[in-house]
Protein backbone atom coordinates (compact mmCIF):
# COMPACT_ATOMS: atom_id res chain seq x y z
CA UNK A 1 0.00 0.00 0.00
CA UNK A 2 2.79 1.95 1.15
CA UNK A 3 4.69 1.41 -1.79
CA UNK A 4 1.76 2.24 -3.86
CA UNK A 5 1.07 5.63 -2.73
CA UNK A 6 5.15 6.22 -2.74
CA UNK A 7 4.78 5.51 -6.66
CA UNK A 8 1.85 7.93 -7.53
CA UNK A 9 4.07 10.62 -5.63
CA UNK A 10 6.69 9.73 -7.54
CA UNK A 11 5.47 9.77 -10.75
CA UNK A 12 3.48 12.76 -10.38
CA UNK A 13 6.79 14.76 -9.94
CA UNK A 14 8.27 12.81 -13.25
CA UNK A 15 5.13 13.48 -14.73
CA UNK A 16 5.66 17.40 -13.62
CA UNK A 17 8.84 17.64 -15.28
CA UNK A 18 7.93 16.07 -17.90
CA UNK A 19 5.83 18.53 -18.52
CA UNK A 20 6.92 21.52 -17.73
CA UNK A 21 9.84 20.10 -19.70
CA UNK A 22 7.96 19.73 -23.05
CA UNK A 23 5.77 23.17 -22.83
CA UNK A 24 9.27 25.06 -22.46
CA UNK A 25 10.97 23.00 -25.33
CA UNK A 26 9.17 25.60 -28.42
CA UNK A 27 10.81 28.80 -26.78
CA UNK A 28 14.02 27.56 -26.42
CA UNK A 29 14.61 26.10 -29.30
CA UNK A 30 12.72 29.31 -31.65
CA UNK A 31 14.38 31.71 -29.20
CA UNK A 32 17.65 29.98 -28.00
CA UNK A 33 20.37 31.31 -25.91
CA UNK A 34 18.39 35.33 -25.99
CA UNK A 35 16.13 33.99 -22.90
CA UNK A 36 19.53 34.07 -20.86
CA UNK A 37 21.55 37.16 -22.00
CA UNK A 38 18.81 39.70 -22.81
CA UNK A 39 17.53 41.56 -20.34
CA UNK A 40 14.61 42.90 -22.42
CA UNK A 41 11.38 41.28 -21.63
CA UNK A 42 8.72 42.30 -24.12
CA UNK A 43 6.86 39.08 -25.33
CA UNK A 44 3.89 40.97 -26.78
CA UNK A 45 5.70 43.31 -29.00
CA UNK A 46 6.78 42.83 -32.66
CA UNK A 47 8.97 41.64 -33.09
CA UNK A 48 8.47 40.23 -29.88
CA UNK A 49 11.86 39.85 -27.03
CA UNK A 50 12.10 37.32 -24.61
CA UNK A 51 14.97 38.39 -22.06
CA UNK A 52 14.81 36.70 -19.06
CA UNK A 53 18.08 37.93 -17.38
CA UNK A 54 16.93 40.55 -15.35
CA UNK A 55 13.84 38.60 -14.06
CA UNK A 56 16.80 35.74 -13.48
CA UNK A 57 19.08 38.01 -11.45
CA UNK A 58 15.51 39.73 -9.46
CA UNK A 59 14.71 36.24 -8.36
CA UNK A 60 18.52 35.75 -7.03
CA UNK A 61 19.10 38.97 -5.38
CA UNK A 62 15.63 38.64 -3.83
CA UNK A 63 15.99 35.23 -2.47
CA UNK A 64 19.87 36.72 -1.05
CA UNK A 65 18.56 39.32 0.84
CA UNK A 66 15.19 37.86 2.06
CA UNK A 67 17.67 34.91 2.89
CA UNK A 68 20.27 37.26 5.00
CA UNK A 69 17.34 38.61 6.72
CA UNK A 70 15.51 35.11 7.99
CA UNK A 71 18.44 33.05 8.86
CA UNK A 72 20.33 34.80 11.60
CA UNK A 73 16.63 35.23 12.98
CA UNK A 74 15.63 31.91 12.77
CA UNK A 75 18.71 30.71 14.21
CA UNK A 76 18.43 33.23 17.01
CA UNK A 77 14.60 32.04 17.62
CA UNK A 78 15.90 28.30 17.16
CA UNK A 79 18.68 28.50 19.51
CA UNK A 80 15.69 30.39 22.21
CA UNK A 81 13.76 28.03 21.98
CA UNK A 82 16.22 24.92 22.25
CA UNK A 83 18.51 26.22 25.27
CA UNK A 84 16.55 29.61 27.24
CA UNK A 85 13.26 29.76 26.59
CA UNK A 86 11.05 28.10 29.68
CA UNK A 87 8.08 25.41 28.88
CA UNK A 88 5.51 28.63 28.85
CA UNK A 89 7.56 30.92 26.55
CA UNK A 90 8.48 27.90 24.48
CA UNK A 91 4.41 27.08 24.18
CA UNK A 92 3.67 30.87 23.23
CA UNK A 93 6.93 30.90 20.68
CA UNK A 94 5.64 27.72 19.06
CA UNK A 95 2.07 28.38 18.72
CA UNK A 96 3.05 31.86 16.97
CA UNK A 97 4.99 30.34 14.98
CA UNK A 98 2.31 27.57 14.14
CA UNK A 99 -0.46 30.78 13.75
CA UNK A 100 2.25 32.66 11.68
CA UNK A 101 3.03 30.04 9.26
CA UNK A 102 -0.69 29.05 8.48
CA UNK A 103 -1.59 33.30 7.34
CA UNK A 104 -2.33 33.03 4.12
CA UNK A 105 0.48 35.00 1.80
CA UNK A 106 -2.07 37.07 0.27
CA UNK A 107 -3.01 38.41 3.60
CA UNK A 108 0.53 38.76 4.06
CA UNK A 109 1.09 40.27 1.13
CA UNK A 110 -2.02 43.01 1.57
CA UNK A 111 -0.53 44.34 4.60
CA UNK A 112 2.45 45.01 3.18
CA UNK A 113 1.17 47.16 0.61
CA UNK A 114 -1.02 48.91 2.60
CA UNK A 115 0.37 49.27 6.06
CA UNK A 116 3.90 48.83 5.56
CA UNK A 117 4.44 50.52 2.18
CA UNK A 118 3.16 53.89 3.11
CA UNK A 119 6.09 53.62 6.55
CA UNK A 120 8.48 52.81 4.10
CA UNK A 121 7.53 55.92 1.62
CA UNK A 122 8.73 58.25 4.60
CA UNK A 123 11.89 56.86 4.81
CA UNK A 124 12.45 57.48 1.15
CA UNK A 125 11.16 54.72 -1.18
CA UNK A 126 10.24 56.10 -4.21
CA UNK A 127 8.14 52.93 -5.24
CA UNK A 128 5.40 51.47 -3.24
CA UNK A 129 6.40 48.22 -3.87
CA UNK A 130 10.52 48.02 -3.91
CA UNK A 131 13.00 44.91 -3.28
CA UNK A 132 13.10 46.04 0.53
CA UNK A 133 9.12 45.59 0.84
CA UNK A 134 9.38 42.49 -1.13
CA UNK A 135 12.25 41.23 1.30
CA UNK A 136 10.14 41.71 4.34
CA UNK A 137 7.52 39.89 3.20
CA UNK A 138 9.33 36.88 2.07
CA UNK A 139 10.90 37.09 5.56
CA UNK A 140 7.90 37.07 7.78
CA UNK A 141 6.25 33.64 5.22
CA UNK A 142 9.32 31.89 6.05
CA UNK A 143 10.17 32.41 9.27
CA UNK A 144 8.38 29.93 11.18
CA UNK A 145 9.85 27.18 8.74
CA UNK A 146 13.17 28.37 9.17
CA UNK A 147 12.88 28.61 12.67
CA UNK A 148 11.09 25.26 13.29
CA UNK A 149 13.43 23.82 11.21
CA UNK A 150 16.20 24.67 12.59
CA UNK A 151 14.94 24.10 16.71
CA UNK A 152 14.34 19.95 15.19
CA UNK A 153 17.58 19.96 13.90
CA UNK A 154 19.01 21.19 17.31
CA UNK A 155 16.88 18.64 19.29
CA UNK A 156 18.09 16.32 17.25
CA UNK A 157 21.49 15.92 19.15
CA UNK A 158 21.46 13.94 21.73
CA UNK A 159 21.39 15.83 25.04
CA UNK A 160 24.25 13.58 26.96
CA UNK A 161 26.48 16.02 24.04
CA UNK A 162 25.02 19.09 26.08
CA UNK A 163 25.30 17.64 29.83
CA UNK A 164 28.91 16.41 29.10
CA UNK A 165 29.86 19.79 27.95
CA UNK A 166 28.02 21.58 31.20
CA UNK A 167 29.74 19.06 33.25
CA UNK A 168 33.04 20.01 31.82
CA UNK A 169 32.15 23.68 32.98
CA UNK A 170 31.10 25.00 29.82
CA UNK A 171 28.96 27.69 29.78
CA UNK A 172 25.01 27.52 28.66
CA UNK A 173 25.85 29.95 25.82
CA UNK A 174 28.82 28.25 24.78
CA UNK A 175 27.42 24.78 25.04
CA UNK A 176 24.75 25.48 23.35
CA UNK A 177 26.44 27.91 20.61
CA UNK A 178 29.75 26.16 20.23
CA UNK A 179 29.26 22.53 20.67
CA UNK A 180 25.13 21.56 19.66
CA UNK A 181 25.63 23.78 16.74
CA UNK A 182 28.43 22.59 15.57
CA UNK A 183 26.73 18.57 16.24
CA UNK A 184 23.73 19.99 14.45
CA UNK A 185 25.66 21.74 11.74
CA UNK A 186 24.43 19.33 9.20
CA UNK A 187 20.83 19.75 10.09
CA UNK A 188 20.86 23.88 10.14
CA UNK A 189 22.50 23.96 6.51
CA UNK A 190 19.36 21.60 5.88
CA UNK A 191 17.29 24.09 6.79
CA UNK A 192 19.05 27.10 5.26
CA UNK A 193 19.09 25.26 1.87
CA UNK A 194 15.02 24.52 2.34
CA UNK A 195 14.54 28.08 3.75
CA UNK A 196 16.23 29.10 0.41
CA UNK A 197 14.44 26.56 -1.82
CA UNK A 198 10.85 27.92 -0.33
CA UNK A 199 11.61 31.81 -0.42
CA UNK A 200 12.79 31.17 -4.06
CA UNK A 201 9.64 29.75 -5.57
CA UNK A 202 7.11 31.99 -3.26
CA UNK A 203 4.83 33.87 -5.86
CA UNK A 204 2.08 35.69 -4.28
CA UNK A 205 3.86 38.23 -1.84
CA UNK A 206 6.60 39.35 -4.57
CA UNK A 207 3.86 39.50 -7.10
CA UNK A 208 1.74 41.65 -4.84
CA UNK A 209 5.08 43.85 -3.30
CA UNK A 210 8.20 43.47 -5.29
CA UNK A 211 6.45 46.36 -7.73
CA UNK A 212 6.64 44.40 -10.81
CA UNK A 213 9.74 46.47 -13.09
CA UNK A 214 12.14 43.86 -14.78
CA UNK A 215 15.23 45.75 -13.95
CA UNK A 216 18.08 44.89 -12.17
CA UNK A 217 17.99 46.99 -8.65
CA UNK A 218 20.28 49.65 -7.48
CA UNK A 219 19.34 49.61 -4.49
CA UNK A 220 16.65 48.35 -1.44
CA UNK A 221 14.33 51.05 -3.17
CA UNK A 222 13.83 49.64 -6.61
CA UNK A 223 11.21 47.63 -7.72
CA UNK A 224 11.89 44.45 -9.24
CA UNK A 225 10.27 41.50 -10.69
CA UNK A 226 11.11 37.92 -9.95
CA UNK A 227 10.12 34.63 -12.36
CA UNK A 228 7.59 33.98 -9.97
CA UNK A 229 5.77 36.74 -10.63
CA UNK A 230 6.06 37.37 -14.00
CA UNK A 231 4.57 33.90 -14.51
CA UNK A 232 1.27 34.70 -11.91
CA UNK A 233 0.84 37.85 -13.62
CA UNK A 234 1.10 36.74 -17.42
CA UNK A 235 0.17 33.08 -17.47
CA UNK A 236 -3.47 33.65 -17.30
CA UNK A 237 -4.33 35.78 -19.91
CA UNK A 238 -1.37 34.43 -22.45
CA UNK A 239 -2.49 32.62 -25.41
CA UNK A 240 -2.28 28.62 -25.04
CA UNK A 241 0.53 27.02 -27.42
CA UNK A 242 2.22 30.52 -28.27
CA UNK A 243 6.07 31.96 -27.81
CA UNK A 244 5.43 33.83 -25.05
CA UNK A 245 3.58 30.87 -22.99
CA UNK A 246 6.14 28.21 -24.08
CA UNK A 247 8.74 31.36 -22.81
CA UNK A 248 6.45 31.58 -19.22
CA UNK A 249 7.20 27.69 -19.39
CA UNK A 250 11.29 28.08 -19.27
CA UNK A 251 10.80 30.39 -16.77
CA UNK A 252 9.27 27.35 -14.74
CA UNK A 253 12.02 25.49 -16.24
CA UNK A 254 14.59 27.38 -14.78
CA UNK A 255 12.74 27.52 -11.13
CA UNK A 256 12.34 23.84 -10.71
CA UNK A 257 15.93 23.66 -11.57
CA UNK A 258 17.29 25.41 -9.15
CA UNK A 259 15.26 24.30 -6.85
CA UNK A 260 16.47 20.97 -7.84
CA UNK A 261 19.77 21.48 -7.53
CA UNK A 262 19.23 23.24 -3.90
CA UNK A 263 17.65 19.47 -3.01
CA UNK A 264 20.51 17.98 -4.60
CA UNK A 265 22.92 19.77 -2.27
CA UNK A 266 20.96 19.69 0.88
CA UNK A 267 21.12 15.34 0.36
CA UNK A 268 25.11 15.93 -0.44
CA UNK A 269 25.21 17.89 2.95
CA UNK A 270 23.27 15.41 4.86
CA UNK A 271 25.30 12.61 3.37
CA UNK A 272 28.80 14.01 3.72
CA UNK A 273 28.30 15.20 7.49
CA UNK A 274 26.74 12.11 8.68
CA UNK A 275 29.75 9.72 6.82
CA UNK B 1 -29.21 2.19 -2.08
CA UNK B 2 -27.68 1.65 -5.38
CA UNK B 3 -30.67 1.98 -7.17
CA UNK B 4 -31.37 5.42 -5.47
CA UNK B 5 -27.92 6.87 -6.68
CA UNK B 6 -28.85 5.77 -10.13
CA UNK B 7 -32.06 7.19 -10.19
CA UNK B 8 -29.79 10.44 -9.27
CA UNK B 9 -27.77 10.20 -11.79
CA UNK B 10 -30.79 9.52 -14.57
CA UNK B 11 -32.33 12.71 -13.01
CA UNK B 12 -29.02 14.74 -13.43
CA UNK B 13 -28.41 13.57 -16.46
CA UNK B 14 -31.57 14.75 -17.72
CA UNK B 15 -31.99 17.79 -16.37
CA UNK B 16 -28.71 18.63 -17.75
CA UNK B 17 -29.55 17.61 -20.87
CA UNK B 18 -32.58 19.91 -20.60
CA UNK B 19 -30.80 23.09 -19.37
CA UNK B 20 -28.81 24.90 -22.09
CA UNK B 21 -25.53 26.48 -21.78
CA UNK B 22 -23.69 29.08 -23.20
CA UNK B 23 -19.72 29.31 -22.76
CA UNK B 24 -18.74 33.08 -23.03
CA UNK B 25 -14.39 33.90 -23.02
CA UNK B 26 -12.13 36.75 -23.20
CA UNK B 27 -11.22 40.25 -22.05
CA UNK B 28 -10.87 41.04 -18.56
CA UNK B 29 -12.25 44.34 -19.48
CA UNK B 30 -15.21 43.23 -20.38
CA UNK B 31 -15.50 40.69 -17.19
CA UNK B 32 -17.89 42.78 -15.37
CA UNK B 33 -20.00 43.79 -17.77
CA UNK B 34 -20.56 40.22 -19.10
CA UNK B 35 -21.34 39.33 -14.96
CA UNK B 36 -23.39 41.90 -14.40
CA UNK B 37 -25.36 40.75 -17.73
CA UNK B 38 -25.64 36.92 -16.82
CA UNK B 39 -26.66 37.58 -13.11
CA UNK B 40 -29.95 39.28 -14.67
CA UNK B 41 -30.21 36.49 -17.35
CA UNK B 42 -30.25 33.91 -15.12
CA UNK B 43 -33.43 35.25 -13.84
CA UNK B 44 -35.03 36.00 -17.32
CA UNK B 45 -33.73 31.92 -18.35
CA UNK B 46 -33.75 30.05 -15.53
CA UNK B 47 -32.74 26.95 -17.42
CA UNK B 48 -29.70 28.74 -19.14
CA UNK B 49 -26.66 27.77 -17.88
CA UNK B 50 -23.81 30.30 -18.51
CA UNK B 51 -20.01 29.91 -17.68
CA UNK B 52 -18.06 32.69 -17.81
CA UNK B 53 -14.13 33.48 -18.21
CA UNK B 54 -11.94 36.11 -18.21
CA UNK B 55 -8.89 35.26 -19.53
CA UNK B 56 -7.71 37.60 -22.02
CA UNK B 57 -9.06 39.28 -25.61
CA UNK B 58 -6.30 36.78 -27.50
CA UNK B 59 -7.50 33.75 -25.42
CA UNK B 60 -11.46 34.38 -26.28
CA UNK B 61 -10.42 34.92 -29.91
CA UNK B 62 -8.28 31.83 -30.14
CA UNK B 63 -11.44 29.56 -28.00
CA UNK B 64 -13.97 31.18 -30.96
CA UNK B 65 -11.26 29.80 -33.60
CA UNK B 66 -11.56 26.38 -31.95
CA UNK B 67 -15.09 25.97 -30.80
CA UNK B 68 -14.59 25.97 -27.10
CA UNK B 69 -16.53 29.33 -26.60
CA UNK B 70 -19.70 29.98 -27.92
CA UNK B 71 -18.86 34.38 -27.60
CA UNK B 72 -15.47 36.16 -26.88
CA UNK B 73 -15.06 39.06 -25.55
CA UNK B 74 -12.35 41.31 -27.47
CA UNK B 75 -11.13 44.27 -25.94
CA UNK B 76 -9.48 45.19 -29.42
CA UNK B 77 -10.15 44.86 -32.75
CA UNK B 78 -9.04 41.46 -34.85
CA UNK B 79 -5.23 41.36 -35.50
CA UNK B 80 -3.67 40.59 -38.79
CA UNK B 81 -2.70 36.61 -38.40
CA UNK B 82 -6.89 35.77 -36.91
CA UNK B 83 -8.12 37.54 -40.05
CA UNK B 84 -6.00 35.33 -42.31
CA UNK B 85 -6.78 32.55 -40.06
CA UNK B 86 -10.77 33.27 -40.58
CA UNK B 87 -9.75 33.39 -44.17
CA UNK B 88 -8.13 30.11 -43.93
CA UNK B 89 -10.61 27.99 -42.20
CA UNK B 90 -13.43 29.37 -44.03
CA UNK B 91 -14.86 31.12 -41.14
CA UNK B 92 -16.56 34.24 -40.21
CA UNK B 93 -16.52 36.36 -37.30
CA UNK B 94 -18.94 38.70 -36.61
CA UNK B 95 -18.17 42.24 -34.33
CA UNK B 96 -21.05 43.45 -32.12
CA UNK B 97 -20.28 46.60 -30.27
CA UNK B 98 -20.98 46.78 -26.96
CA UNK B 99 -19.94 49.54 -25.44
CA UNK B 100 -16.88 51.68 -25.18
CA UNK B 101 -13.96 52.15 -23.24
CA UNK B 102 -11.61 55.14 -22.64
CA UNK B 103 -8.61 54.84 -20.90
CA UNK B 104 -7.65 57.52 -18.37
CA UNK B 105 -4.42 58.19 -17.09
CA UNK B 106 -4.55 58.99 -13.50
CA UNK B 107 -1.78 60.91 -11.45
CA UNK B 108 -1.72 61.82 -7.51
CA UNK B 109 -4.48 64.72 -6.47
CA UNK B 110 -1.04 66.31 -4.58
CA UNK B 111 0.42 66.31 -8.21
CA UNK B 112 0.50 69.82 -9.85
CA UNK B 113 -0.53 68.69 -13.24
CA UNK B 114 -3.77 68.92 -14.56
CA UNK B 115 -3.36 67.86 -18.35
CA UNK B 116 -0.68 66.19 -20.33
CA UNK B 117 -0.14 65.10 -24.21
CA UNK B 118 -0.13 62.12 -26.16
CA UNK B 119 3.60 63.01 -26.73
CA UNK B 120 4.43 63.71 -23.11
CA UNK B 121 2.83 60.25 -22.16
CA UNK B 122 5.07 58.43 -24.83
CA UNK B 123 8.05 60.13 -23.46
CA UNK B 124 7.54 59.27 -19.88
CA UNK B 125 6.09 55.00 -20.90
CA UNK B 126 9.58 54.83 -22.57
CA UNK B 127 12.12 56.19 -20.49
CA UNK B 128 12.69 59.39 -22.39
CA UNK B 129 11.52 61.75 -19.11
CA UNK B 130 12.40 60.33 -15.84
CA UNK B 131 11.52 63.65 -13.58
CA UNK B 132 8.68 65.28 -13.05
CA UNK B 133 10.87 68.87 -13.61
CA UNK B 134 11.58 67.63 -17.10
CA UNK B 135 8.04 67.73 -18.00
CA UNK B 136 7.24 71.51 -16.46
CA UNK B 137 9.72 73.21 -14.20
CA UNK B 138 7.11 74.31 -12.36
CA UNK B 139 6.77 70.74 -10.89
CA UNK B 140 9.10 69.07 -8.70
CA UNK B 141 12.06 67.74 -9.04
CA UNK B 142 11.00 64.10 -8.59
CA UNK B 143 11.51 60.44 -9.96
CA UNK B 144 8.20 59.65 -12.15
CA UNK B 145 6.79 56.67 -10.92
CA UNK B 146 5.48 54.65 -13.80
CA UNK B 147 2.78 51.96 -13.53
CA UNK B 148 1.40 50.02 -15.67
CA UNK B 149 -0.71 46.67 -16.16
CA UNK B 150 0.81 43.70 -17.44
CA UNK B 151 1.80 42.67 -20.82
CA UNK B 152 -0.96 40.51 -21.92
CA UNK B 153 -4.11 43.00 -20.59
CA UNK B 154 -6.16 44.50 -23.08
CA UNK B 155 -5.48 47.93 -21.78
CA UNK B 156 -2.36 47.11 -21.89
CA UNK B 157 -2.15 47.00 -25.70
CA UNK B 158 -4.44 49.27 -26.43
CA UNK B 159 -2.40 51.76 -24.45
CA UNK B 160 0.68 50.81 -26.45
CA UNK B 161 -0.93 51.23 -29.75
CA UNK B 162 -2.83 54.22 -29.23
CA UNK B 163 -0.16 55.81 -27.13
CA UNK B 164 3.33 54.65 -27.84
CA UNK B 165 2.63 53.28 -31.45
CA UNK B 166 4.17 50.09 -30.86
CA UNK B 167 7.42 51.98 -29.55
CA UNK B 168 8.87 49.51 -26.45
CA UNK B 169 7.91 50.52 -23.09
CA UNK B 170 10.72 51.20 -20.88
CA UNK B 171 12.18 48.24 -18.50
CA UNK B 172 11.68 50.59 -15.26
CA UNK B 173 7.78 50.42 -15.73
CA UNK B 174 6.38 48.89 -13.26
CA UNK B 175 3.82 46.38 -14.40
CA UNK B 176 0.91 45.80 -11.95
CA UNK B 177 -1.68 43.02 -12.04
CA UNK B 178 -4.78 44.36 -11.09
CA UNK B 179 -5.87 47.72 -12.22
CA UNK B 180 -6.80 48.04 -8.26
CA UNK B 181 -2.88 47.81 -7.82
CA UNK B 182 -2.57 50.69 -9.83
CA UNK B 183 -5.35 52.59 -8.16
CA UNK B 184 -4.05 52.24 -5.14
CA UNK B 185 -0.05 52.89 -5.63
CA UNK B 186 -0.98 56.04 -7.65
CA UNK B 187 -3.30 57.06 -4.68
CA UNK B 188 -0.04 56.27 -1.94
CA UNK B 189 2.76 57.50 -3.97
CA UNK B 190 2.37 61.40 -4.51
CA UNK B 191 4.71 61.17 -7.65
CA UNK B 192 2.94 58.27 -9.59
CA UNK B 193 1.34 57.65 -12.98
CA UNK B 194 -0.71 55.23 -14.38
CA UNK B 195 -3.63 54.30 -16.63
CA UNK B 196 -6.94 52.79 -16.18
CA UNK B 197 -10.43 52.20 -17.68
CA UNK B 198 -12.36 54.91 -16.65
CA UNK B 199 -14.62 52.83 -14.76
CA UNK B 200 -11.80 51.92 -12.22
CA UNK B 201 -10.96 55.73 -11.29
CA UNK B 202 -11.99 56.76 -7.42
CA UNK B 203 -11.43 59.79 -5.58
CA UNK B 204 -8.40 59.33 -4.41
CA UNK B 205 -7.08 59.42 -8.02
CA UNK B 206 -6.93 62.73 -10.25
CA UNK B 207 -7.47 62.12 -13.69
CA UNK B 208 -6.06 63.92 -16.43
CA UNK B 209 -7.20 65.29 -19.94
CA UNK B 210 -4.96 64.10 -22.51
CA UNK B 211 -4.59 66.70 -25.49
CA UNK B 212 -6.59 68.88 -23.75
CA UNK B 213 -9.48 66.67 -24.06
CA UNK B 214 -11.34 64.84 -20.55
CA UNK B 215 -12.13 61.25 -20.71
CA UNK B 216 -16.31 62.48 -20.42
CA UNK B 217 -18.88 60.13 -21.79
CA UNK B 218 -19.23 61.99 -25.53
CA UNK B 219 -15.70 62.33 -25.54
CA UNK B 220 -14.80 58.87 -25.60
CA UNK B 221 -18.56 57.48 -27.33
CA UNK B 222 -17.43 59.82 -30.58
CA UNK B 223 -13.74 58.56 -29.73
CA UNK B 224 -12.48 62.36 -29.63
CA UNK B 225 -10.63 61.58 -26.23
CA UNK B 226 -7.41 59.98 -28.14
CA UNK B 227 -7.08 56.58 -25.71
CA UNK B 228 -10.66 55.42 -26.40
CA UNK B 229 -11.63 52.08 -28.03
CA UNK B 230 -14.99 50.29 -28.52
CA UNK B 231 -15.42 47.15 -26.65
CA UNK B 232 -16.52 43.79 -29.01
CA UNK B 233 -18.34 40.35 -28.54
CA UNK B 234 -17.24 38.19 -31.41
CA UNK B 235 -19.86 36.03 -32.58
CA UNK B 236 -19.28 32.67 -35.29
CA UNK B 237 -21.30 33.33 -37.93
CA UNK B 238 -19.90 31.00 -40.38
CA UNK B 239 -23.97 29.36 -40.35
CA UNK B 240 -25.38 32.39 -40.56
CA UNK B 241 -26.36 35.28 -37.17
CA UNK B 242 -28.16 33.09 -34.33
CA UNK B 243 -31.62 33.38 -34.70
CA UNK B 244 -32.45 31.74 -31.72
CA UNK B 245 -31.12 29.80 -29.02
CA UNK B 246 -28.90 31.39 -25.26
CA UNK B 247 -26.56 32.96 -28.15
CA UNK B 248 -29.32 34.85 -29.31
CA UNK B 249 -30.79 35.66 -25.98
CA UNK B 250 -27.18 36.93 -24.72
CA UNK B 251 -26.78 38.93 -27.59
CA UNK B 252 -30.35 40.86 -27.59
CA UNK B 253 -30.28 41.06 -23.87
CA UNK B 254 -26.79 42.88 -24.22
CA UNK B 255 -28.29 45.20 -26.44
CA UNK B 256 -31.46 46.03 -24.85
CA UNK B 257 -31.91 49.64 -23.08
CA UNK B 258 -31.40 46.92 -19.56
CA UNK B 259 -28.16 45.33 -20.70
CA UNK B 260 -26.89 49.17 -21.59
CA UNK B 261 -27.73 50.86 -18.51
CA UNK B 262 -25.89 47.27 -16.72
CA UNK B 263 -22.90 48.71 -19.42
CA UNK B 264 -22.62 51.89 -17.74
CA UNK B 265 -22.95 50.65 -14.18
CA UNK B 266 -19.59 48.28 -14.98
CA UNK B 267 -18.07 51.54 -15.42
CA UNK B 268 -17.82 51.49 -19.40
CA UNK B 269 -20.09 53.73 -21.80
CA UNK B 270 -23.00 52.41 -23.19
CA UNK B 271 -22.82 52.20 -27.18
CA UNK B 272 -26.24 52.65 -27.93
CA UNK B 273 -29.44 54.26 -26.31
CA UNK B 274 -27.67 56.84 -24.43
Amino acid sequence: MITVVAMVGILALIGLFIFIIRDAIPALTEVGAEIFTSKYWYPTYDPPEYGMLAMIADSFILTGFASIIVIPIGYIIAFFLYDYATNTEQRIIKSAIDLLSGIPTVIIGSFLFIYISPILMNFGAWSTGNLLLAAIGLSILSLPYAASLMQEALSSVDISLKESALALGASRFTAGFRIVSKAALSGILNSIILTINRIIGETIVVLMVAGGAAIIPKSIWDPVRPLTAAIASEMGEVPIGSTHYSALFTAGLILLMISFILTMISRRVTRSWKS
Amino acid sequence: MKKVLLTLVLVGIALFSFAETLVIKGSNTIFPVAQLWIEELKDMYPNLTITLEGAGSSTGIAALFNGTTDIADSSRWLKESELEQMHEEGKYFIPIVLGYDGIAVIVNPNLGIDEITIEELASIYTGEITRWSQLNPNLPNQRIVVYSRNTASGTYETFVEKVLEGERMAPTVQMLESTHAEVQAVAQNSYAIAYTGVGYVTEDVKVLSVEGVQPTKMNILNSVYPISRPLYMFVDATNGYPQTGPVKQYLTFGLSKRGQELVEQAGYVAAYGF
